[in-house]
């Protein structure tokens, strides 16, 4: 194994990091950081870039311009020692189909340096760790479910027990339970290694990351931890109301209590009763009183509930951002 | 590149390559192939006396072999793979492209060295049961050693010329086609080389010095009579190490 590097800042590292194909620039002028044992997620929508930065991070692919590095090495630069220090699953997790999953785990482990004397500990911890001892240790990878071959590529990239690991899409198409799995099994990462992780699954990524990263058409437009760009992005709070009072009774009673509240046109729903949007800024004190202020002057109120902004929200308002104001962020 | 990368990826290469069925199929090809070229010769041989040996005539026809068989074996080696995406899991670990383009190289010509191995227990088997025909010797030992030699250190160029064109596609069929094209275009040179008449063509004179390096056939002649001349042995092992190393820049620029 490779000397003990003193803890860097960052885990991972992207300085201004842009990948161009001829004309076509698919990343450009990224910069991010990972910490030290942080589970960062990598969203963006399809295309913007998600895929090529973690295979540049990897190493398995040249960027044009800018630095990466894992664990303070350059990527670019020394790329076998970035290696070392890290574990990359690719999005489709390409695995061999004619090697049993014990085989190739050991090829794995003899490839990523692990100590010929740990290597038989080594692949029977990841096994037992990805749940893959009993049902799949000794079946060919071809013969494999979607779950089983993404818990093989889970268990191939902790082998080595990396300081870095960036799984691109770990979850895709696997069934609610596996994916349980495999986030309990992300979780229990946490402050061991920096994991960088990409996926669809918002709910997921709220779930299991401490931070995000959020890129659209090659660019960052939000990073930060969940609550911070929720205050950054959507600076609003906003509560369904269902009341028999009219929209102008309600507006008055609401920007009574905070003037900057809007309310929204109500949705009839049923025996007079509607239901309306009432939006306050999200620092207002009136988001603590707003039920009682309703209740007390007498309104007939069937219903009064804040609406919880998730990473959905966030993604939302972030991808409609310019990259312009997503770096002065 | 460690030892250790280049050790395990030869051993698993060779692992592959047992249990690959293409093997299979290809040496059973080349068997059956070179084991016909060897019966018809020795038909020849023993209808009437002949100036040549079944097992020189056998070695003549190198080429077929070479032709048919070797593009099979080679042509899966990096196109599958980079087909299939295990090429880029694979360069996500520690070992260099080097490293994985040498194990890959070194486990097809070992194989393509055992297909020829394998061969030569049919002219062993036919000295061993007959000997002779009439005044005629079926085998000679030093033709077969020295067509032997001949065909692992030209090998050495023609399995890296292998190489290097399965990194050039994902297509293991179109890896195949480029061999086939390359070893055609390296053989007819050199056996054009040797039939063009430049002895008495002047202003060809500067071909002669080329034309000798290049003379294909006039190598496995120089092996089987037991001249060990260094040129073709430079020619083969450059062309090896020219070959590889371009496979290496061709596996780095595409991932």
């Amino acid at each position: 194994m490779s000397d003990v590097a003193p803890q860097p800042e960052a885990a991972v590292a992207a300085e201004r990091l842009t990948k161009r194909y001829g004309s076509l620039t698919a990343i450009e002028d990224l910069t991010f950081s990972v910490a030290p044992g942080e589970v960062v997620g990598f969203l963006g929508p399809n295309g913007a870039g998600k895929s090529t930065t973690m295979r540049i991070l990897s190493g398995t692919m040249a960027g044009t311009s800018g630095r990466a590095a894992i664990w303070g090495v350059s990527v670019a630069l020394n790329p076998a020692e970035a290696k070392r220090h890290m574990a990359y699953m690719p999005e489709n997790n390409p695995l061999p189909e004619d090697l049993r999953v014990e085989e190739y785990l050991r090829l794995r482990a003899r490839l990523k340096d692990v100590d010929a004397g740990q290597v038989d500990a080594r692949v029977n911890q990841v096994m037992e760790d990805c749940d893959l001892v009993r049902r799949a240790s000794g079946r060919l990878i071809g013969q494999l479910s979607k779950g089983f071959r993404q818990r093989v590529g889970i268990a191939d990239a902790l082998l080595a027990q990396p300081k870095v690991v960036i799984l691109d899409e770990p979850t895709i198409g696997l069934d609610p339970h596996q994916i349980l799995g495999i986030r309990d099994l992300i979780r229990s990462l946490r402050g061991q290694m920096a994991v960088l992780i990409s996926s669809h699954i918002l709910h997921e990524v709220e779930q299991v990351c401490d931070k995000v990263v959020i890129i659209n058409r090659g660019r960052l437009v939000a990073q930060g931890r969940t609550d911070d760009l929720r205050r950054e992005l959507l600076p609003h709070a906003g509560f369904t109301v269902v009341t028999k009072a009219s929209q102008a009774e309600l507006t008055a009673l609401c920007t009574a209590a905070e003037p900057a509240a809007t309310v929204e046109a109500g949705v009839a729903t049923d025996l007079g009763w509607s239901r309306y949007r009432v939006i306050l800024p999200a620092q207002s004190p009136a988001r603590e009183t707003l039920a009682t202020t309703l209740l007390g002057a007498g309104l007939p109120l069937r219903e009064i509930a804040e609406e919880r902004y998730g990473l959905e929200d966030i993604f939302l308002a972030a991808t409609r951002r310019t990259p312009a104001e997503g770096r002065r962020s | 590149m460690t030892m250790r990368h280049f050790r395990t990826l030869l051993a698993h290469e060779l692992r592959t390559a047992l249990l690959s069925g293409n093997t299979w199929a290809s040496a059973a090809l080349f068997l059956a192939l070179m084991g016909g070229i060897h019966f018809f010769a020795l038909l020849e041989c023993s209808r009437a006396p002949q100036p040549w040996t079944p097992v020189e005539a056998t070695f003549r026809l190198f080429w077929l072999p070479l032709l048919c068989v070797l593009p099979l074996l080679t042509m899966r080696s990096f196109a599958e793979e980079r087909r299939s995406g295990t090429l880029s899991a694979l360069l996500t670990t520690p070992a260099s492209t080097a490293a994985i383009v040498w194990a890959k190289f070194l486990s097809a010509w070992l194989t393509w060295a055992a297909f020829w191995c394998a061969f030569l227990l049919f002219p062993w088997l036919v000295d061993a049961r007959l000997g002779t025909v009439g005044d005629q010797r079926l085998s000679d030992p030093a033709t077969l050693f020295g067509g032997l030699c001949f065909v692992l250190v030209s090998g050495l160029l023609h399995v890296a010329l292998g190489i290097l064109c399965s990194c050039l596609t994902r297509s293991a069929a179109l890896a195949a086609l480029l061999t086939f094209i390359s070893l055609l275009g390296l053989t007819a040179v050199g056996g054009a080389m040797e039939s063009l008449p430049i002895e008495s063509w002047s202003w060809l004179g500067w071909l002669r010095e080329p034309a000798a390096h290049l003379r294909t056939f006039g190598h496995l002649q120089d092996f089987a009579g037991g001249i060990l001349d260094s040129r073709p042995l430079v020619l083969y092992v450059t062309g090896m190490m020219l070959s590889l190393g371009l496979a290496v820049l061709a596996v780095e620029g595409q991932e």
